[in-house]
């Protein structure tokens, strides 16, 4: 091997080096506030229950087996995954359109629709979900104004259940899946486009096979965003779900601060958490797959 | 300046102790004594803590959270409690009570304990409920004809039906109520099954988390009637509302605010100085023109103007149903687990 071939290698080595230690603070980080926490619930979560103090003294599954064997928990489990595949499968369709308005707009108007677009987060949480309150409530804005026009005669039940909950959750994460579509989708040149439709493509056909495909790592990324936020999101669920719109979230709160249930708090807390894993896991997979055989 | 790996980590180490260090410093001299936020945390800043301050020379740090925030610290504090003092409602002071957290007071350190009302003192001076929040029956005054005069107007006024307010089981307000209606139909207070029967018979009924969200379900008509504390309705009152509550009949609930000695704090004079602060005659009857509580000192006084609006005062103490919650502790998580269950 020649100097000139072997120089780089060495430089390359060196490198290696510098952004190892550059990594550090961020793994302290994590080791510290991640890992370790994780670890102490894991713990926690394998402690026999008491009332005489915060756990038994003895390490039990007991948890795990109660809450797995329990309809009522895998109902709720069911729910809650049911409304974050909801709110990502709307704020898709929704943000969609958006992204690539804002992408491909030259309007000196595109930067109000960015201010719109980030709005939902420039209001605080608790905020936000009690003005959801006042338009969905049974004598809110949205059933008044339907009363108003004679589409309905009794109130419709918009909150206390999955809907209310969903459609607060759609308005709070919109951003979400815009904001890394919108990345992407301003990557993707203008001339692939331009050369699809030089070769006949339609507009149509052009965006099916050309700038869709292409946007699949924003999809991806925005859809999990969107995804892993609305299963783990308790405030607006708390707020605006009731009884009948009850998430994992909810419930592992009301074990943990409520009734004061650390161990089996715990146990709720973290099966909620490998079944994230597992789908978050899955969806990468499948995605991935989809997007190796794009052409 | 360049710095060396090693010139880096001792300033970073350096740095994040002076940052710490002050904080233990202070925790290891002063009291720290936690309250709730809003009106609560107002009149602590601007009048209790300085009162305090003057009457005994004790400053202490005020750490604003709800009552359930202040047990989890307390039990992630083990031996080592952030409070010497404990605040929050009796049923939520008795799960730390089971644990062993807290010791008695000592009585003689507390001389404004003998002019207490004596049914918030707890059984050998383990805990006194020394601020109380009645919980009475309030309505909208527009949408309701018949006012309430009694707990069981909830099921035989037919105004009511489905149009009724009541606390998740989240909060004290629902268990309090859980109990009173077990009391009201069944057995005693212990009676569940009954209460969970009856309150069935109340289904749909909006659940609230808290005070606020009961008052907010008021205001929008969702709920016209709803078991809530006298703090909430008169400051509705005074914003315009048209709300107004009544003490029924057979009694009313409260929010007790119970104070406890931790038996791991290490400011435990300091801690019964400021219980007898807490409950002089004075600071209680500010507290009830603050925001409406019922002074717990019988030697308060309570002017007609403030009495036409908290009426749950002096003689008329005897009114508020206080429960045991000492034998509630074993059964607290299985009733939870039921309610969520069954009112949805």
């Amino acid at each position: 091997m020649s100097a000139v071939e072997a120089a780089p290698r060495v430089e390359g080595r060196s490198n290696r080096g510098s952004t190892t230690w550059m990594v550090v603070p961020a793994l302290v980080l994590l080791i510290g506030f991640f890992a370790l926490p994780y670890l102490t619930i894991i713990t926690m979560s394998l402690r026999e229950a008491s009332t005489r103090a915060v756990y038994g003294e003895g390490f039990t599954l007991a948890h795990y087996t109660t809450a797995l064997g329990d309809f009522y928990i895998w109902g709720i489990l069911g729910r809650t995954l049911l409304i974050g595949a909801t709110v990502t499968v709307i704020s898709l369709l929704l943000g969609y359109p958006v992204a690539y308005h804002l992408a491909k707009s030259r309007s000196r108007w595109t930067s109000l629709l960015y201010i719109f677009v980030l709005s939902p987060l420039l209001v605080g949480l608790v905020v936000r979900t009690f003005a959801w309150m006042i338009i969905l409530s049974n004598n809110g804005v949205a059933n008044q104004a339907l009363q108003a026009v004679g589409l309905i005669d009794f109130p419709l039940q918009l909150m206390n259940n999955s809907l209310g909950v969903t459609i607060a959750l759609t308005h709070v994460f919109l951003p979400f899946v815009i904001l890394p579509l919108l990345g992407n989708l301003q990557a993707i040149s203008p001339d692939l486009a331009m050369a699809s439709r030089s070769l006949g493509a339609s507009r149509m056909r052009t965006f099916w096979k050309v700038t869709l495909p292409l946007s699949m790592p924003g999809i991806q990324a925005g859809t999990i965003l969107v995804f892993v936020l609305s299963i783990s999101a308790y405030v607006t669920p708390a707020m605006l779900g009731g009884t009948g719109g009850r998430t994992m979230s909810v419930l592992v709160v009301q074990y943990l601060v409520d009734n004061f249930r650390w161990p089996a708090g715990a146990a709720l807390a973290i099966i909620m958490a490998a079944v994230a894993v597992i789908f978050v896991g899955l969806y990468l997979r499948l995605t991935a797959r989809a997007m190796r055989r794009l052409p | 300046m360049k710095l060396t790996r090693r010139e880096f980590a001792v300033g970073m180490t350096a740095a994040i102790a002076s940052m710490s260090l002050p904080r233990l410093a202070s925790a290891q001299s002063s009291l720290v004594v936690p309250t709730y936020g809003g009106l609560w945390a107002k009149f602590w800043e601007e009048n209790l803590l300085p009162g305090l301050t003057s009457a005994t020379g004790i400053q202490p740090q005020l750490d604003v959270g709800l009552g359930k925030d202040f047990v989890a610290k307390i039990r992630a504090g083990g031996d080592r409690s952030p409070y010497s003092i404990f605040m929050g409602n009796e049923n939520i002071a008795a799960v730390l009570r089971a644990e062993g957290f807290f010791e008695p007071f000592d009585l003689a350190k507390v001389p404004n304990a003998a002019k207490t009302f004596p049914q918030f003192i707890n059984k050998d001076a383990k805990g006194i409920r020394a601020i109380v929040s009645p919980i009475g029956l309030a309505y909208r005054t527009d949408l309701v004809k018949t006012a309430p005069t009694s707990w069981h107007d909830l099921w035989e006024n037919p105004e009511f039906k489905g149009k009724t307010g009541l606390y998740q089981i989240g909060n004290t307000g629902a268990v309090l109520f859980l109990r009173l209606v077990a009391e009201l139909f069944g057995s005693g207070p212990d009676d569940f099954d009954t209460a969970f029967t009856k309150i069935k018979e109340l289904l749909p009924f909006t659940q609230a988390s808290w005070s606020g969200e009961v008052a907010t379900a008021l205001i929008r008509g969702d709920a016209i009637i709803a078991p809530v504390d006298w703090t909430e309705i008169m400051t509705l009152q005074d914003k315009g509302a048209p709300v107004a509550i009544v003490a029924p009949k057979e009694g009313v609930l409260a929010f007790e605010q119970s104070f406890n000695l931790v038996a791991t704090g290490a400011e435990k004079d300091a801690a019964h100085a400021y219980l007898n602060y807490i409950l002089d005659a004075k600071v209680q009857q500010d507290m009830a023109k603050a925001f409406y509580t019922s002074p717990s000192n019988s030697e308060s006084v309570v002017d007609d103007a403030l009495k036409a609006r908290t009426p749950i005062v002096g003689p008329r103490m005897a009114e508020i149903k206080s429960y045991d919650w000492d034998s509630y502790v074993d059964k607290a998580a299985e009733i939870a687990d039921r309610w969520n269950r069954e009112m949805a």
